[in-house]
C-alpha cells in the first residue's frame, strides 16, 4: 500500500491597505431621530449605540459611523447618501 | 389639512383648500428650486482622488434617479387626489410602502430650501421681520417638518 502524506499550508493574508472612514456630517435639515433611524438600518447597530453616534454628529459636527475596507465602506457611504445624509469617505490616518 | 394615521400603519392626508394643494404641489417645486440637485451635492462630498471619478460617474446617477423617482411618486399621488378636490373619497394615502419615499422627497424639499434659505443659520430669526417670499417658504419648511415627523413615527419601521 502506498504511504500517503498529507501537506498543510497555512496561509495568512493581511491587508496593508489603511482602514477607511465612513463620516456623517452635521446638517440643519435631517432630524436626530432620523438619523438614528437610518444607522441602525443601514449598520444594524442598537439603539443606544446609534443615538451615541447620533449626538457626536449633531454636537461635534461629525461623527466616524464605521471603518474598514474600502469596499465596504464606499457600500455604506451610498446608502448613506441615499438616505440623504451628508456622508463622507476618508482614508484614516 | 387634516393628517392622521390610518389603521394599517400608514398615513392618510385630506386637502381641504386650495391653500392645502398649493403646499402640497410645491414640495415638488421646493425640492428642485436650488440649482445644484441633491445627488450632485452629496457626490461632492466624495473628494478623495482615488474614488472621486468613479463616485461621479457610477453613484450620483443612482442617487439622482432616486431621487427624482420619489419627486415624481409624490406629484403622482398629489395630482390623483387633486383631481377630485371636492370629493371626501379622493384623500392622499401614504402606505407603510410608501413612507421612505414621500419623506425622501420632503428631505428634498427642505434640503434645497435650507440651501436657497440658510434658515438653519438663523433658527430664532423673527417671522414678522421675513420677506414675504421667505415668511411663505418658512411655513412650508415648518410644515414639511412637521409632516416628516409625522411619517417617521407613525409609517416608518425598521
Amino acid at each position: 500500500m502506498a504511504e500517503t502524506t498529507t501537506l498543510t499550508e497555512t496561509e495568512t493574508n493581511v491587508s496593508t491597505q489603511p482602514p477607511w472612514n465612513v463620516i456623517v456630517h452635521d446638517d440643519p435639515v435631517n432630524l436626530m431621530a432620523y438619523v438614528t433611524f437610518v444607522l441602525i438600518k443601514i449598520f444594524g447597530y442598537n439603539e443606544k449605540y446609534a443615538t451615541t453616534l447620533m449626538l457626536q454628529v449633531h454636537q461635534q459636527g461629525r461623527s466616524v459611523v464605521w471603518s474598514g475596507e474600502l469596499e465596504k465602506a464606499e457600500f455604506y457611504t451610498q446608502q448613506l447618501q441615499f438616505h440623504q445624509l451628508k456622508t463622507s469617505l476618508e482614508a484614516a490616518e | 389639512m387634516k393628517i392622521a394615521p390610518t389603521l394599517e400603519g400608514g398615513i392618510r392626508i385630506d386637502a381641504q383648500s386650495p391653500e392645502d394643494w398649493h403646499c402640497l404641489r410645491a414640495i415638488i417645486l421646493d425640492a428642485n428650486g436650488w440649482e445644484t440637485d441633491l445627488a450632485s451635492r452629496l457626490g461632492g462630498l466624495v473628494t478623495d482622488e482615488k474614488i472621486a471619478e468613479d463616485w461621479q460617474d457610477i453613484v450620483v446617477p443612482d442617487l439622482r434617479e432616486a431621487f427624482t423617482d420619489a419627486l415624481h411618486h409624490v406629484y403622482a399621488s398629489v395630482e390623483a387626489a387633486s383631481a377630485f378636490p371636492d370629493d371626501d373619497e379622493s384623500p392622499i394615502w401614504i402606505t407603510r410602502e410608501d413612507a421612505d419615499t414621500w419623506y425622501c422627497a420632503l428631505n428634498q424639499a427642505r434640503l434645497s430650501m435650507e440651501e436657497k434659505y440658510r434658515f438653519g443659520q438663523d433658527p430664532e430669526s423673527d417671522p414678522a421681520n421675513l420677506s414675504p417670499v421667505r415668511h411663505e417658504a418658512l411655513v412650508r419648511n415648518y410644515f414639511y417638518c412637521d409632516l416628516q415627523s409625522f411619517i417617521l413615527r407613525h409609517a416608518m419601521s425598521l
